[in-house]
């Protein structure tokens, strides 16, 4: 016996350190990494793990895998009093899990457990070998057999050694065992007992304590470490207002992140973490349209990149070598993968980080290089004079107050598109004399407005973005008003979200709320609805990304239209394509415009006449998307303000 | 070797703009103004000699509203110095009025070659490139496609029509006017712009007169709207349509 | 009295066409003033060329074999020395990239106004007033220059001059003593390679210019010339980007094609670029801006979009044919 003890004294110590050896090389670039500000709101950061990892909250939005997933989680908690029991008893001999209940409840849970947990590995296969989902696509199929294969070889020793003992009148737990007395009859009617069974659950104890160590030693090198880092890795996950990015000091170079080694500890924690289970592949709308960016692949390439060079392999560079710039650039930043991510992985900040240093190599697209020229020269991507940015109110009515010189309610930012855009200029008038009609007192900026820089500074250039930034916010702070209400959800994002780093602090609304508020207070008296039946599309800066779902279908509704949803609605809107720069870049690569995808969706609803929208660049997107398909004769592009009409004036 | 590189600001003309009263000038109190295209082109090439050779780069621009953005814009580039010519003239001045005003610059600094861009949207008395290489003595190429150091001197590729091109060796110092990089002007970022804002710039005095223009300026007006084009209205399909029927009509395309 | 000095520019011993241009302009003026015309080849055998130049009255040579292959300051050197030693009251060069560096350098030399990018040129009194072609070709100025003056000629300003008969006489000039002192030298020529497309053959071009965007727009372009019989040609800024080889490039520093039908989609119309194309039997332009200087040429316009406007025309031809 003392043989045994030494024995598995040393198994475990080499084992021990062979996997701590290389859990120690695999986290020892973050000890060297740049900081990350992650240890505040302790208690709001264990509630996110309870959430996550305890209620299996975003697993369970793929029903079938979250159930799986949950039935083996909770085997491996219950499981665990196993190991303790095998390890504990043969490196303290004497040592058991009796007193507290090893022999009774324990030992049934874990018999029951370790059959949840096969049923749930079978499932498990039989998702990854025969339905075959696409979100797997690229993911290590051989680590994922090992990690099965060995999860297996761990439960059935465990089964079979207490069978044995069972077989062979040893086990005091034998009548709290039904699975492993089941498999004891079948051995004894084999012809195993007395002797055989001694010696069979001797070998199986040992063939036990063999997987475990086999597992622990794997452990570090598979994407089943998830295990470990998990928890932690949503513990640390950043709680800051989803709007926003992680500043740049453009002060001090570098900018951005041009090597591995620069991403801070919890970047490099997220690549770890990563369990390549591909829902966020399976949201991206780049990936869908075809383009070289599977966020998935992107934080595997960077987890492998780390990886070979921290082992001291590959002279290959991390821009334009491991990760390819096209790959970087097919971003749209719909924050559609961080919001379907288990483990809260934080892709978008990564591929920003990395834009900021292609940027200040100048690697840039000619058509983006045009965009960022113009912005810089002219404050609008389009490169027209300032001077024509209030040209659309032209021919309107009456004359639009001007918010720089004199005290308004609404301060109106209309954004560039809204402004030059000859496709969204009609709306622009409409909400103007919407507004007019309703006797709201607002005003605009006329030409003293710029871009607001929100995708300016998610296509990476946070000069840019600082100059355009710095800009809105003194002109806005010489001006007297209530509140700021936009037209543009990007807009929206930067005035509400970005700017508040660098000081301001107004309130910004979406102008579908306003439209709401003065519908619900009688100001806008509405005719009464057509009828159609309309489907409304998320924008994501505006959903996703600001909580804004309500106030465009409470319009719809009120507008007498019938709302039929697509699936992929709210949180799970898809995007148009248009964000994070991707408007200013073109469309080489791309398969499958996801506009064009999304449009198919909608009139796969079969009765949706209006497909409604509520930001300028998703009236661009897809009435061009309409278009190109062809299909105008079945499905028509309207903005929410399109589908207000108001109720015919009493005659006096 | 030390380069000059000389940056002319022009009147933007891609939005609107309008003669002033006198009918001799554009209104030039509202047009924008931007780097001259070629110019921007010269900058280029610079900075590629100076990655190449490393050459010393000098950005150059007579003083006036604007110039000090534009010769930080330089810095943030690539050049290493910028240096701002001040002159007694009011007002801008020519290519010609500049180049004895920008040669005495040239010779104060030690400069040996002098890029520029091939011309200027205004360059209606002649371009500075020649006139600065026959005001210096120097020899001159302008349309120049790209350039090399080789040896003590420089080769350059003049670009002809029909796409026929001649490489020339010149003896530094010499003058050189740029019509396209042999890449396309970079992108600078706006932190860069940023960190270039604190560059200091040199100020030159410039003893030389400008030199006299020499024809006069009758009347500057858009050209007269005599046999222009029809044009075909309505929406893409409409026009695509009226243009097909009409190359049928004329044989060139089968119905 | 002073003569009008016409500046020959030859290559590969030929006379380039816009010389042919200057001697028309120089007649017009010679007829309104009386004065005579001057031819002047610099080249290693002027004599060879002096023959086709009959529309002038004199042609002064000048041989020496620096003048040929060409460089700027060989030339430059025996203009000044000309204009220095025959005193004309009017010189002519053509604005090419040769008369870009000699015509400044010229006036430099002798002192005397120079009045670039001229389409008309009118003898008043002792002076000329010039018409020219400026800011990209959306405007146009109307100078005066005292004479004696020089003044650089846009090619396609005028008619070729069309003579069979040899000029009266040829005078042969030496060469300055300078042309031995150069510090400009050839080393060699490049020309497109052969097998190139030439687009001078082409009776069908479209030409794409900055409006195009970006390289991959190209493709589309590419498809309607395909569908159109067409070559696909660019403007100066596409081929600059490198979306387009040299050798489909029209304008100054590209190719002068003449063919039976041009449609130039996203081209502004500089006059550099009509310089290549103004000739053209049916000129289609397509471009947003309804002000944009290639209308003045142009036939036929559009202001539509061209990403909009190319594709429906590519269909229409696919579902027909080519004539």
């Amino acid at each position: 016996m003392a043989v045994q003890s030494l024995t598995l004294w040393l198994l475990l110590a080499l084992a021990g350190a062979v996997s701590g050896w290389r859990f120690y090389r695999l986290l020892r670039p973050l000890l060297r990494a740049r900081p990350d500000p992650r240890f505040d709101r302790p208690g709001e950061r264990m509630l996110g793990v309870l959430r996550a990892v305890g209620l299996h909250e975003r697993l369970l939005k793929i029903r079938y895998s979250g159930i799986l997933h949950a039935m083996i989680f909770s085997s491996f908690i219950v499981l665990f009093t196993a190991i303790v029991e095998a390890f504990g008893s043969g490196l303290f001999p004497g040592f058991s899990l009796a007193p507290v209940g090893g022999n009774t409840w324990i030992a049934w849970l874990q018999d029951v457990f370790a059959v949840v947990i096969l049923v749930g590995l079978g499932l498990a296969a039989w998702q990854r070998y025969v339905i075959r989902p696409p979100r797997f696509r690229g993911s290590n199929m051989l680590d994922a057999t090992l990690i099965y294969l060995l999860i297996t070889a761990v439960v059935l020793t465990m089964l079979l050694q207490a069978a044995c003992a069972i077989a062979a009148g040893h086990d005091a737990a034998a009548p709290w065992r039904p699975v492993s007395r089941q498999i004891a009859v079948l051995l004894t009617a084999l012809g195993l007992g007395g002797e055989s069974a001694a010696r069979g659950e001797h070998f199986f104890y040992w063939a036990h304590v063999c997987a475990v160590l086999g597992f622990l030693i794997y452990l570090p090198g598979s994407k089943h470490r998830h295990m470990i880092l998990a928890a932690i890795n949503v513990y640390f996950r950043s709680l800051e207002p989803k709007g926003t990015l992680p500043p740049a000091d453009i002060d001090h170079p570098p900018i951005g992140v041009g090597a591995i080694e620069e991403f801070t500890w919890k970047n490099m924690l997220d690549l770890y973490s990563c369990t390549e289970c591909g829902r966020c592949q399976a949201a991206c709308p780049a990936y869908a349209a075809g383009l070289p960016l599977s966020p998935k692949m992107l934080i595997t390439d960077l987890r492998d990149h780390l990886i070979d060079k921290t082992a001291g392999a590959t002279p290959e560079p991390l821009l334009g070598g491991a990760i390819a710039e096209e790959t970087l650039w097919a971003c749209t930043t719909c924050r559609a993968c961080m919001e379907v991510c288990p483990v809260h992985i934080e892709h978008i900040p990564k591929i920003v980080d990395m834009r900021r240093q292609l940027v200040e190599q100048a690697r840039v697209q000619p058509m983006l290089q045009e965009a960022l020229s113009n912005l810089q020269r002219n404050g609008n991507s389009m490169g027209k004079s300032p001077r024509l940015r209030a040209r659309w109110t032209k021919d309107l009515s009456f004359k639009i107050k001007d918010a720089r010189a004199e005290p308004v309610d609404i301060l109106w930012f209309v954004g560039d598109f809204a402004s030059f855009d000859p496709r969204v200029q009609a709306n622009t008038r409409r909400v103007a004399e919407l507004l007019h009609g309703a006797g709201v007192d607002f005003g605009i900026l006329y030409e003293a407005e710029q871009n607001s820089g929100n995708d300016v500074r998610r296509a990476g250039e946070e000069g840019l973005f600082e100059m355009l930034a710095r800009h809105n916010i003194e002109l806005l702070s010489s001006c007297t008003f209530n509140r700021v209400m936009t037209t543009d959800p990007h807009s929206l994002n930067a005035l509400r979200q970005e700017y508040r780093a660098i000081g301001a602090t107004f309130e910004v609304i979406h102008y579908t709320q306003l439209l709401l508020e003065l519908i619900e207070s009688g100001r806008l008296a509405l005719a009464p609805g057509s009828g159609q039946v309309a489907t409304y599309h998320d924008p994501c800066y505006l959903g996703r990304y600001n909580g804004g779902f309500d106030a465009p279908r409470r319009i719809i509704e009120r507008t007498g239209h019938r709302l039929h949803e697509m699936e992929r609605c709210r949180e799970n809107s898809f995007c148009c394509g248009a964000g994070g720069g991707r408007i200013w870049s073109d469309d080489t690569g791309v398969t499958e415009r996801p506009s064009e995808n999304r449009i198919k969706e909608a009139l796969a609803l079969g009765d949706a006449n209006y497909f409604v929208v509520a930001c300028p660049k998703d009236k661009v997107m897809y009435t061009a998307a309409v278009q190109a398909l062809g299909v105008e004769d079945r499905i028509e592009v309207r903005d929410i303000v399109d589908l207000i009409e108001l109720a015919p004036r009493a005659i006096a | 070797m030390l380069v000059a590189v000389v940056l002319r600001l022009v009147p933007d003309l891609s939005g609107e703009f309008e003669i002033a009263d006198d009918g001799k000038d554009i209104d030039r109190e509202w047009v924008g103004m931007r780097l001259n295209e070629f110019d921007d082109h010269a900058l280029e090439e610079a900075i590629l000699l100076k990655e190449a050779e490393g050459a010393t780069v000098i950005a150059l621009a007579l003083a006036g509203e604007g110039a000090d953005r534009m010769l930080q814009s330089a810095i943030a580039r690539g050049a290493d110095r910028a240096v701002k010519i001040s002159h007694s003239a009011e007002g801008g001045l020519s290519s010609r009025a500049a180049a004895p005003v920008i040669a005495a610059a040239v010779r104060q600094l030690g400069v040996e070659l002098v890029l520029t861009g091939v011309q200027t949207p205004e360059d209606l008395f002649g371009q500075l490139a020649p006139y600065l290489g026959a005001t210096l003595d120097w020899p001159h190429v302008s349309a120049v496609g790209g350039l090399r150091a080789a040896g003590a001197g420089i080769e350059v590729q003049q670009e002809y029509s029909g796409g026929v091109a001649a490489t020339l060796r010149l003896r530094l110092p010499a003058v050189i006017g740029v019509q396209t990089a042999s890449q396309p002007p970079r992108y600078v970022s706006g932190s860069k712009l940023r960190q270039a804002m604190s560059e200091p710039i040199a100020v030159l005095e410039s003893d030389a007169m400008p030199a006299a223009d020499t024809a006069e300026i009758l009347a500057l007006r858009e050209p007269a709207r005599s046999g222009e084009a029809v044009m075909l209205e309505g929406d893409a399909e409409t026009v695509a349509d009226k243009l097909h029927d009409l190359l049928v009509e004329r044989g060139l395309v089968r119905a | 009295m002073s003569d009008i000095l016409v500046h020959i520019e030859t290559r590969a011993g030929a006379i380039q066409p816009v010389s042919f241009e200057l001697l028309t302009a120089a007649r017009e003026l010679a007829g309104a003033t009386g004065m005579k015309v001057e031819a002047l080849v610099a080249a290693a055998a002027p004599q060879e060329v002096a023959g086709q130049l009959g529309a002038a009255d004199r042609v002064l040579a000048v041989a020496h074999p620096a003048l040929e292959p060409y460089t700027p300051e060989a030339h430059a050197t025996v203009l000044a020395e000309t204009v220095r030693l025959r005193d004309p009251a009017i010189v002519l060069l053509g604005y090419s990239s040769v008369g870009l560096d000699l015509a400044p350098n010229l006036a430099v030399r002798t002192g005397r106004p120079l009045v670039s990018y001229c389409v008309k040129l009118a003898a008043a009194g002792d002076t000329i007033e010039a018409e020219s072609l400026v800011y990209g070709g959306k405007l146009r100025a109307t100078t005066r220059a005292k004479l004696p003056a020089i003044f650089a000629v846009t090619p396609g300003s005028y008619a070729e001059a069309q003579t069979g008969a040899a000029p009266p006489e040829i005078l042969d000039l030496t060469p300055p003593d300078a042309i031995n002192k150069l510090r400009t030298a050839f080393v060699s020529e490049t020309r497109p390679p052969p097998g190139a497309v030439d687009l001078t053959q082409a009776d069908r071009i479209l030409c794409v210019g900055r409006g195009i965007a970006d390289k991959d727009s190209i493709a589309l372009a590419e498809e309607v010339a395909a569908a159109l019989g067409a070559e696909i040609a660019g403007s100066r800024p596409v081929i600059d980007a490198g979306w387009l080889p040299k050798e489909r490039q029209v304008g100054k520093s590209g190719c002068k094609v003449k063919p039976k039908l041009y449609i130039a989609a996203g081209v502004s119309g500089a006059p550099e670029h009509l310089e290549g194309m103004s000739g053209a039997e049916l000129i289609i332009a397509i471009n947003s801006d309804a002000k944009a200087p290639i209308f003045r040429v142009a036939h036929y316009g559009t202001t539509c979009d061209l990403f909009d406007f190319l594709p429906a025309l590519g269909e229409l031809l696919k579902s027909g044919g080519t004539g």
